[in-house]
């Protein structure tokens, strides 16, 4: 790979604030005219006539471009620690330089992982249930514990959870972002990428530095999480979903999808119970996941307690006290209120709130709504 | 000629005397009102014409000035008409001596009719209450008959401009003239709702008994037809019952309101529901003559805030400062008043725009975003002011024949009531009345944690994102659930049942 001047380097970085062209098309154009510098020597009309844009696009090109000072987004993303890596740098992520539409540029907070580490996404639906809940925060916490990095997208629900229960192991996470480095959306989850990075984690964007969220970033981003993962495990979501993109663009580069089945009528289950149907992989434990990491990556990987004959045994109930279980059998598999726990047990407000609390602080149940609902398998 | 007649009018919810001075000089046929009246007042001269023509007098056709004293005073109100009436009849020479020499001791409310009948006028029972002074003798409207006896004043009630001064004249007694009301005894409260007949929803009934004993303001938050304004219509029933303090208080301001109806003293608590697309101003109280609000209307009693989130974000508020304080101030560039409003709040909410969020049937539409933008119309502050909040859930066909019966109003009375005397023992000789309007040196002199309370504690902040600033709100609620159970010290169980009534407080995000 040749070296780039600082100047390409800079206007390359300018290029990638072009949020109305796909990556591959940026990339034709350097192709077309020799260099990003060159790009931005254009006038309108030149640019759209050889660059085959049309002059409306060519112009918001130039735009964007120039609405973007790469410098200060170089000394910006330095200050808070991070980098800009091109597809031209050692530190740009073999993976993603293989994927259909390699970014220009990505901005890091972090650490990146090494090529050979396996990556697997988990991502799904803001909306979560308490079963996804379960599910992501089981599957992150023992991917983590194999040695897996996972990848997320850092927003609310699966990919919280996911990033969490990682950062809860004390191992590395992946976030890819919607938002340019430096902005935290949602805001509430700023504790939690701190925490990811303080991990050895690494926040990653390919958006200009500071750049607000926008609808359209997001299915963008879902596209550096199937890049960077295989496979990619769909936790939940409805079928018309942003999992459902990242399963697709997954697809189309070439990665594993799983999907973990769930209740036929729950709408957040939808996704990944069409994408089974359409022959993705069928997610019952962590082995599952394990079994498509490519051979290369497992190498170092701790498999010991994750074997598909080995599972890990559903968690004693028998530890709580006689009360505690009928709570557990009341709250069943779907979800209660304290007035149907109170009422199964027949005891009163009071003491349904103390057993209630004291299985939540155990984190046997958690609560959502005034809803209590298994919290573990 | 000069005469001069008292009568009374109000400022906040008190009543002062006012004198009526009616001058008659020889000139062109006018008649000016003088010293602050308001409208109604000022319009007040073109009935006295009338009804003192209709009532078989003349009407003397010279220069006649009413001065309203003291002047600095803004006087609103209908019952302008007979006092001013009567001293123009006083000063214009068509009284008897007799009458004349009567004057002195009257204190004169009423409201003419244009054929000089009276007619009733708001605010009688403040303005007696605050005039009452010995040897004189109320004046007042026949309907407002019940206001007189709660006032424990002297009065007489006569029909018509004539028949007052033929009283005073001396030529009819004064039982022509004198209403006496004997209304049946309405202390018990209304007992057609009661708690009994709400099935489920145990947690939610513990809180309102809890709001109840301890003066709490509670947020319910359920689906659609989850009982939430059951629940609270039959709130009122489980309160204690009004002293007659408080039921002077909430007389005077209905009075004011001219909202009395048939009943003499108010002896139920009030329970007020206002749409949520009221103003401000009417929730609050003001205007440009200030007038009581919603708020204290609800003095004493409920004011219940269905679809709390519907309201508008001002309205919501002007909430904080009664909520705080139990008074409003209202201040206007002429005058500052101040009203009681010290209530109950009943706050009851849908969990998300589309209202069935947490629902096992209907799944929710709305974005997580939508459902943020709901909950945050509810400012911090506003939510500060609410101890408990509680999630109703709605209660399955399949599960209601099974249901066990709750308790009646009745039963949870009597433990209110217990709760509610512990309570009166504990803040003897201060101002403080319940459990929920303690001081911050008053939580820490009543409200000691119990020794393992520390890790309860830590735990809920970790757990469930308390902020140290509901630790008040925590251990008053507890205060009251062990008064509930009539043990001297918070413990930790009372501590672990307060979690299930904070809800909000709960992070939205997964725990680290």
């Amino acid at each position: 790979m040749s070296a780039l001047s600082t100047e390409e380097r800079l206007a390359r970085i300018r290029l990638n604030a072009c949020l109305y062209l796909r990556a591959d098309w940026l990339e034709r154009l350097i192709s077309v005219f020799g260099s990003a510098q060159e790009i931005l020597r254009q006038d309108v009309a030149t640019l759209s006539q050889e660059g085959l844009l049309s002059p409306a696009t060519a112009e918001a090109l130039l735009k964007d471009a120039f609405s973007v000072d790469p410098q200060q987004e170089w000394d910006k993303t330095a200050a808070l620690g991070g980098h800009i890596y091109l597809p031209e740098d050692e530190e740009y992520p073999q993976s993603l330089r293989n994927c259909k539409e390699p970014p220009l540029a990505i901005y890091v907070l972090g650490q990146l992982p090494a090529e050979t580490q396996a990556c697997v996404g988990v991502v799904g639906t803001r909306k979560i249930t308490p079963y996804g809940r379960r599910v992501a925060r089981k599957l992150a916490e023992e991917l983590s514990q194999c040695g897996v990095t996972v990848v997320s997208g850092l927003a609310r629900g699966v990919d919280s959870e996911a990033h969490a229960a990682a950062v809860r192991q004390q191992k590395p996470t992946i976030a890819v972002i919607g938002t340019g480095i430096g902005r935290c959306y949602p805001a509430e989850n700023r504790a939690l990428e701190k925490a990811i990075l303080a991990h050895g984690g690494a926040v990653i964007s390919e958006l200009p530095f500071d750049k607000p969220p926008h609808a359209f970033h997001f299915p963008r981003r879902n596209r550096l999480i199937a890049a960077l993962s295989q496979p990619v495990v769909v936790v939940e979501g409805e079928i018309k979903s942003g999992a459902l993109i990242t399963a697709k663009l997954a697809v189309e580069n070439g990665k594993d999808v799983l999907a973990v089945p769930g209740p036929i009528d729950s709408p957040q289950s939808g996704g990944p119970n069409s994408l089974i149907r359409d022959g993705a992989g069928v997610v019952t434990s962590v082995a599952d996941v394990l079994d498509y990491i490519p051979q290369p990556q497992r190498f170092g990987l701790d498999l010991r307690f994750f074997k598909r004959e080995q599972q890990t045994p559903v968690k004693p109930v028998e530890q709580l006290s006689e009360r505690e279980q009928q709570v557990m059998q009341a709250v069943g598999d779907a979800q209660a209120s304290l007035d149907q726990v109170a009422e199964a047990l027949q005891a009163d407000v009071p003491e349904a709130a103390t057993l209630l609390f004291d299985l939540e602080v155990k984190g046997f149940l958690a609560c959502e709504n005034g809803l209590y609902s298994k919290s573990k398998f | 000629m000069l005469a001069t007649i008292n009568t009374a009018s109000i400022r906040g919810i008190e009543g002062f005397l006012v004198s009526v001075e009616v001058d008659i000089a020889p000139g062109m046929p006018t008649l000016t009102v003088v010293g602050l009246p308001d409208a109604e007042v000022r319009e007040s001269k073109e009935r006295v014409i009338a009804a003192i023509r209709n009532s078989g007098f003349d009407f003397p056709l010279k220069r006649i000035t009413i001065n309203l004293s003291p002047a600095e005073q803004r006087k609103s109100g209908t019952h302008f008409d007979l006092p001013i009436a009567l001293g123009v009849l006083a000063a214009s020479d068509q009284l008897s001596q007799q009458a004349k020499e009567q004057l002195g001791r009257l204190l004169v409310l009423g409201e003419l009719a244009l054929d000089g009948s009276l007619r009733p006028c708001a605010g009688v029972l403040p303005m007696l209450i605050s005039c009452q002074r010995d040897n004189l003798l109320a004046v007042i409207p026949p309907q407002n008959v019940l206001e007189g006896q709660v006032s424990g004043m002297s009065f007489i009630t006569p029909h018509t401009l004539r028949e007052l001064v033929d009283y005073l004249s001396g030529k009819i007694d004064q039982n022509t003239v004198q209403l006496t009301y004997t209304p049946e005894a309405e202390n018990e409260p209304k007992t057609e709702l009661d708690f009994a007949d709400v099935k489920g929803q145990s947690l939610a009934k513990r809180a309102l008994e809890i709001a109840a004993a301890g003066g709490h303001n509670v947020l319910m938050i359920g689906l659609p037809g989850t009982g939430k304004s059951m629940l609270a219509k039959r709130f009122a029933g489980i309160l204690p019952p009004l002293t007659r303090e408080e039921s002077l208080e909430i007389t005077k301001i209905y009075s004011i309101c001219n909202l009395m109806g048939k009943s003499k003293l108010l002896t139920h608590r009030p329970f007020r529901d206002p749409h949520h697309t009221i103003s401000n101003v009417a929730l609050i109280g003001g205007g440009t003559n200030p007038r009581p609000g919603e708020v204290s209307l609800a003095h004493n009693g409920i004011l219940f805030l269905d679809e709390f989130a519907e309201f508008s974000r001002a309205s919501l508020e002007v909430l904080r400062e009664p909520l705080e304080n139990g008074v409003v101030t209202i201040s206007r560039a002429k005058e500052t008043v101040s009203y009681p409003a010290r209530f109950t709040l009943l706050a009851a909410m849908n969990p998300c725009p589309c209202g069935n969020l947490g629902s096992t049937v209907k799944p929710c539409t709305c974005s997580p975003a939508q459902i943020n933008r709901y909950r945050s119309r509810i400012s911090g502050p506003l939510l500060d002011r609410i101890d408990l909040t509680v999630n109703l859930n709605p209660v399955h066909y399949s599960d209601w024949n099974k249901l066990r019966e709750g308790d009646s109003s009745a039963q949870i009375r009597e433990r209110v009531l217990r709760a509610r005397a512990i309570q009166q023992h504990r803040f003897a000789g201060t101002n403080t009345t319940a459990n929920a309007f303690m001081t911050p040196q008053q939580i820490k002199t009543f409200c000691p944690l119990p020794p393992q309370a520390d890790t309860i504690l830590e735990t809920a902040m970790r757990k469930f994102g308390l902020s140290a600033r509901s630790l008040d709100k925590i251990l008053k609620t507890a205060r009251t659930i062990a008064d509930l159970e009539n043990v001297p010290n918070i413990e930790v169980k009372h501590l672990v049942e307060v979690m299930q009534y904070r809800p909000l407080d709960r992070k939205g995000v997964a725990d680290l």
